[in-house]
């Protein structure tokens, strides 16, 4: 059985307000495991920062029970805390301190060395700027800094809600590499994000989300899913459909000719057999915004709402 | 909890706007005891000799008819004289510097009232910063028991406040009498013990107030909010007072001089009853249905601050352990 580092049953989250109750997650099981980088996606408003709040004890949950690194919480979550980072939303920092100031104080809470904030500010390339007032850095560098706090714990499940915010393409692809190189190396990253081929090529698993609720959850590849289509190069198209189609494939003519089939040798043999010949067969793979967009379809912004509770 | 006292006392350091409230708490009493001190300086003989010749003419008459002027006729020439000069005169003079002065009428309660508004708004801006800039979700991430944050926050501000009402109260009634030392003051056996614990009970009641300023905002989770209530309770508050027609006692300027003063007195009307027939002439004992003047005590200061105090704690804390943090 595999360890969970991050697990929710039947999690919900309600806010009340005069308008009535906003149900912002509901029945939410979770699984996370340990090592490698999961992917958390769904559309704006569909739950993934309330999730991630519940989880750090900054928010309650109405219904439902979590475990971090096996620990309920929020009951032990002072337990476990130590081994989390987490950036949730925007970075959030006194904007008067530097960010050396504001890291130094949060080391010092935790009662890390000094030497730990010089380590967390060089691997997140502030070294120089990290004097300066957080209010007059760049959104890429509050990111910056606020991932620079996530590592002054040393953490075994960091936990990143759009870290990627405001980054330039250099900076993406730094704090890409540096979440792949800490989920190579045996930490868990939970990555929140919107953009879907930074989840694609990053995380080995991911769950989606959509009006609070979990539309799937697993590997990405499986998630994916196996080719089943092939585009086809024909020099007659309609012929080289008639031929498959007479044969038993399934066929589509439209944008191009594909077949849908688990077997390509047999689109070859078959079109050999009747002279037509082939000058192209690819498999057409679906990618991971395909399966996001057909899960989230119709999903309204902000959960769903319950007026007469 | 150690360390996160420390921390906090470095995050309270380190702001720039209590900073500037702390300077204002040191700055405003020196102020007010260099103003002080040249209020009551010792009046030179040029001065008085001025005084005089400009008060001649009133000194010539009280000279002339000094029973008007309380100055008994049956004296000497050249005591009536003397006389005449300090009735008529003497007024004119300055008052000499006593320590035992301001603590009752004079700049006692001005420091106390000036440390308890500035470190109160410390307080404030001092929470009230966390939450603005959102910082708080920050530090619960780093540690997780909220009760621990609240604490460590409320005694970072609570025993600076402390430290620096304490120290600049000190400072202040040493100031005082050590001016009074220069001048040659004759000064009363223990005035100036009683004159350093009147500063530290003025210290004592700002840093409660620091605490409770505070413990409003971790309640309201914002500087604006905490002071517009509080701007409100002292507007609202005088209104009902005097709208229901509470006596002194529950005044809060009273309360305040209790506690400091270690004691103070109020003044009701005693009934109608008191003034009609034998009770008219009668003798009238203290603190009885017809002594006008009452007592209020330290403790009865203290439990019309403390009670508040303690339910706007004990809220604060409640509300920042079950609330979502931002």
């Amino acid at each position: 059985m595999t360890d969970l580092v991050i697990e929710t049953h039947g999690l919900r989250k309600e806010f009340r307000s005069r308008r009535g109750v906003r149900v912002a997650v509901q029945d939410l099981d979770l699984a996370v495991p340990a090592g490698g980088v999961h992917g958390f996606l769904g559309p704006n408003g569909s739950g993934k920062t309330t999730t991630i709040r519940m989880l750090l004890g900054l928010a309650g949950a109405t219904q439902g029970t979590m475990r971090l690194f096996g620990q309920p919480v929020p009951s032990l979550l002072p337990s476990v805390i130590g081994r989390i980072g987490a950036v949730v939303e925007s970075p959030k920092f006194s904007p008067n301190f530097s960010g050396r100031q504001n890291l130094t104080l949060l080391a010092r809470s935790i009662g890390a060395p000094s030497s730990r904030v010089d380590a967390a500010v060089e691997t997140v390339g502030l070294t120089g700027r990290d004097g300066d007032r957080f209010k007059s850095y760049s959104l890429g560098m509050k990111q910056r800094l606020a991932i620079a706090a996530t590592l002054l714990k040393e953490p075994d499940l960091l936990i990143l809600d759009e870290p990627t915010n405001g980054l330039d393409p250099a900076g993406i692809r730094e704090i890409r590499e540096t979440i792949r190189q800490l989920g190579e190396s045996g930490v868990t990253v939970l990555l929140s994000s919107h953009i879907l081929a930074e989840v694609q090529q990053v995380c080995t698993s991911a769950t989606i989300i959509g009006n609070g609720r979990m539309l799937a959850s697993g590997r990405v590849d499986d998630l994916i899913g196996t080719s089943t289509s092939y585009r086809i190069g024909v020099a007659d198209p309609s012929a080289a459909a008639e031929v498959l189609g007479r044969a038993g494939f399934t066929v589509s003519i439209e944008g191009g000719l594909s077949v849908d089939t688990t077997e390509p040798a047999r689109v070859t043999e078959t079109l050999g057999t009747a002279g037509i010949w082939l000058t192209e067969l690819t498999p057409v793979r679906a990618d991971l915004e395909t399966v996001f967009l057909e899960l989230t379809a119709g999903d309204t912004l902000g959960g769903s709402t319950e007026q007469d509770r | 909890m150690r360390r996160l006292v420390g921390v906090e006392l470095t995050r309270l350091r380190w702001r720039r706007a209590v900073l500037l409230l702390v300077a204002g708490a040191v700055l405003l009493p020196a102020l007010i005891g260099l103003a002080r001190v040249w209020d009551t300086r010792p009046v030179s003989d040029t001065e008085r000799a001025q005084i005089v010749q400009q008060s001649q003419g009133q000194i010539n008459a009280c000279v002339d008819r000094p029973r008007q002027y309380g100055v008994r006729k049956s004296l000497p020439a050249d005591q009536i004289e003397s006389r005449c000069e300090d009735v008529t005169v003497g007024w004119q003079l300055r008052d000499p510097l006593t320590l035992a002065g301001e603590r009752s009428g004079g700049s006692g309660m001005g420091v106390v009232a000036i440390l308890t508004a500035l470190l109160l708004l410390a307080g404030t801006t001092f929470a009230g910063h966390d939450w603005n800039s959102g910082s708080m979700s920050n530090q619960l991430l780093f540690e997780s028991r909220r009760g621990r944050i609240w604490t460590a926050k409320a005694l970072a501000v609570t025993l600076s406040a402390l430290a620096i009402a304490a120290l600049v109260s000190t400072a202040y009634w040493l100031a005082m009498w050590a001016t009074m030392q220069a001048r040659d003051l004759p000064m009363v056996d223990g005035a100036l013990t009683d004159s350093l614990a009147y500063g530290l009970r003025g210290a004592g009641f700002a840093a409660a107030a620091a605490l409770g300023g505070y413990a409003l905002t971790m309640l309201f989770r914002s500087t604006v909010a905490t002071i517009g209530v509080l701007f409100a309770v002292s507007v609202a508050g005088g209104l009902v007072i005097a709208m229901l027609g509470l006596s002194e006692h529950w005044q809060p300027q009273k309360n305040v001089a209790a506690i400091v003063k270690d004691g103070t007195t109020y003044y009701v009307n005693p009934p109608d009853s008191c003034f009609i027939g034998e009770r008219a002439n009668a003798v009238v004992e203290d603190e009885s249905e017809c002594d006008g003047e009452r007592n209020l005590s330290l403790w009865a200061g203290l439990g019309y601050y403390g009670l508040p105090l303690l339910v706007t704690v004990g809220a604060s804390v409640v509300s920042f352990r079950r609330r979502d943090v931002p």
